[in-house]
């Protein structure tokens, strides 16, 4: 699934505050224990040598028993034989709290009046703890202000930084070659998307010459075929004229006569289609579609009559279209010639208004036609009929051109093309 | 009858120049603006049939150049070029009628003689061909002097044989000429076949001789007898 660009940047930060916590808090845990251990370590031994300073030559044995009454935190204890301090870590049971509680023990030899005995400094860790916890705490609370922080600014400089991007994009998803309109890109004072926008008014001004050209190159070759045409009608024409045309020649002369027409078709089709490209039918005005409907129908029926095909009528939902008269004609006479030629004898066609919506249905080939092709230029679903593969996609262009949507489904039998008016 | 044809392809000119020679017209043909313009000029045409595109000249100055000579004859332009814009401004000119390259040389023809009908009889727009009487104008058609019930469509098949008689129509051109605009569209020329039963049926009915005939089941032509 594609992401937004957004999101990327966002997860990447997101990565690197999980990795620096996993990281960097028991790093900070550890430093901050040591640190604190060695401090008190340099309190115990200062208190030590405070003892040694100022009461050891005041002490005598007797004192002791009294000293130790007196002081909690600093015994004198029998010799344990120590030669050197030692530090270490020791739970004592604490009446108060009830409980065991952590102390950081100094034992230290000494000796009063000439006789060894172990001077015992413990000082309670139970503050580290509580202090290291309430900065692991703030350490967290600093780490996630910072997080949102850097998110929230990201997101801002990101939507901020990035517009310019985006609305090149919907300009270019917005671009349609045969509109005419071309993109009218806003200049942007970052360098990266002043490039973009910059190259790619150039791509699309090319492939404008290029499309240009190629539709001029089917207009004027249309157009420049109709005097060859022509000449090969009238030729015709003069030929049937003989006296001493036999029924052989004349079956011949009928179907050159039916290829030119096919191939005048073929031409009016596609100077039809250069022309809606060139947007050459510019007026639109507002009409009724059944008057448009109405006035084609004579013609329509009299065509279907030689398949005997039976064309059913509902105009109750009339709507008025406001386009130009002209090309809306040439979609809805494109539709009906289709569902005439492509029906079988005796079928039926159903043409229906409905809320802003045409429906010709007719009864033809027993086969869905396959959707994707089906509006393409010269795409025939059937060899036999003597179709020139324009004619939808004349319906096609006329409904782009007016953003109507042509839709076509096949059920019941039915092939049917519906147009939704704007 | 005289006309004169203003046409660079010489092909084109030869066929059409043949076509209406041989059907009470004289047609003379200039093949570039400059003998037009002489031609016109000296003589007076009852019908001009004018390519739009010419090599040393517009069309359209021709009209022009008509007008200025207050010439009263009548124009018919034959053009490649089918755009409403060059339609509309060619009968602003004074053009009569626009025919769209390429055309039956049947068409031509009924066009032609709907045209002089229009500017020279001025009313009496009558056909009279042995029993059967058209007026053009009423769309009303007659045979023994007695009126018959015809379809718009029939009568203006009735009017296309009548006026191409003696010569061959192929289904293809008959219909060109009874579906105008749509004729580019149609695949399917077997409508001619259903137009020309009924008329055929209600001349007969009316006591007409039969003067259409099928040629090889692929055209028709409408012969004196």
């Amino acid at each position: 699934m594609n992401k937004k660009l957004l999101y990327k940047t966002q997860r990447t930060y997101l990565y690197f505050l999980i990795l620096l916590f996993a990281i960097v808090a028991p790093l900070f845990y550890l430093i901050a224990n040591t640190l604190y251990l060695h401090e008190i370590d340099e309190t115990l031994l200062l208190t030590k040598s405070e003892f040694l300073n100022n009461s050891i030559s005041k002490l005598e044995l007797n004192d002791i028993p009294v000293w130790n009454r007196f002081n909690n935190n600093i015994e004198i204890q029998n010799s344990i034989g120590l030669k050197t301090d030692t530090l270490f870590n020791k739970l004592y049971f604490n009446f108060l709290e009830n409980e065991n509680e952590p102390y950081r023990v100094l034992n230290s030899p000494i000796r009063i009046e000439g006789k060894p005995y172990t001077l015992s400094i413990k000082s309670s860790l139970l503050e580290s703890k509580d202090l290291i916890f309430t900065i692991a705490i703030l350490f967290v609370v600093i780490l996630v202000l910072l997080f949102f922080g850097i998110l929230l600014i990201n997101k801002f400089l990101s939507t901020r930084l990035w517009k310019p991007f985006y609305q090149t994009l919907q300009k270019i998803e917005n671009f349609e070659i045969d509109k005419h309109s071309k993109p009218d890109f806003i200049n942007s004072d970052i360098e990266e998307f002043d490039r973009l926008n910059k190259s790619i008014e150039k791509l699309i001004e090319r492939n404008l010459i290029i499309y240009n050209n190629q539709r001029e190159f089917v207009e004027n070759a249309a157009h420049e075929l109709q005097t060859p045409i022509a000449m090969f009608k009238a030729k015709i024409d003069t030929l049937i004229q003989r006296p001493d045309v036999t029924q052989k020649q004349w079956e011949i002369l009928n179907s050159v006569n039916d290829t030119i027409s096919r191939l005048n078709r073929l031409n009016r089709n596609l100077l039809l289609l250069s022309k809606i490209d060139k947007h050459y039918f510019s007026e639109t005005e507002t009409f009724s579609m059944k008057e448009l409907i109405e006035k084609q129908l004579d013609f329509f029926i009299e065509q279907a009559k030689q398949k005997s095909i039976q064309i059913k009528t509902d105009f109750e939902n009339d709507f008025n279209v406001n386009s130009k008269n002209g090309l809306t004609e040439i979609m809805f006479n494109n539709l009906l010639l289709n569902s005439i030629s492509h029906n079988v004898q005796y079928g039926i066609i159903n043409i229906r208004l409905a809320k802003k919506v045409l429906i010709i249905s007719n009864t033809g080939k027993a086969e869905e036609l396959p959707p994707e092709k089906l509006f393409n230029r010269f795409s025939k679903s059937n060899e036999s009929v003597q179709g020139n593969g324009l004619g939808l996609a004349i319906v096609k262009k006329i409904a782009d051109l007016n953003n109507w949507s042509i839709t076509y489904s096949f059920s019941e039998n039915k092939h049917s093309f519906s147009v939704q008016f704007k | 009858m005289k006309l004169l044809l203003i046409e660079d392809e010489v092909e084109l000119a030869k066929s059409i120049q043949d076509y209406l020679n041989s059907n009470d017209f004289v047609c003379e043909w200039a093949e570039n603006f400059s003998s037009a313009v002489d031609k016109i000029s000296i003589y007076n045409y009852d019908c001009i049939l004018l390519d739009l595109m010419l090599p040393d000249g517009d069309g359209f100055d021709l009209l022009t150049e008509l007008k200025n000579l207050d010439k009263t004859d009548g124009v018919i332009i034959i053009s490649a070029k089918e755009t409403l814009e060059t339609r509309i401004e060619g009968f602003n000119l004074g053009a009569d009628d626009y025919l769209v390259k390429p055309f039956h040389l049947s068409e031509l023809l009924v066009r032609i003689q709907a045209l002089i009908r229009r500017k020279q009889f001025n009313g009496n727009n009558k056909i009279i061909f042995n029993e059967i009487e058209i007026d053009t104008l009423s769309k009303v058609v007659k045979v023994n002097n007695q009126e018959i019930e015809f379809t718009k469509k029939e009568i203006d098949l009735l009017l296309f044989l009548v006026g191409n008689k003696n010569r061959v129509l192929s289904k293809g051109a008959i219909a060109e000429h009874l579906s105008g605009d749509m004729a580019d569209m149609l695949d399917n020329h077997d409508f001619v076949y259903a137009h020309i039963k009924n008329l055929k049926g209600k001349l007969k009915s009316a006591q007409s001789k039969n003067y259409i005939k099928t040629i090889y089941g692929l055209g028709y032509k409408w012969q004196n007898e």
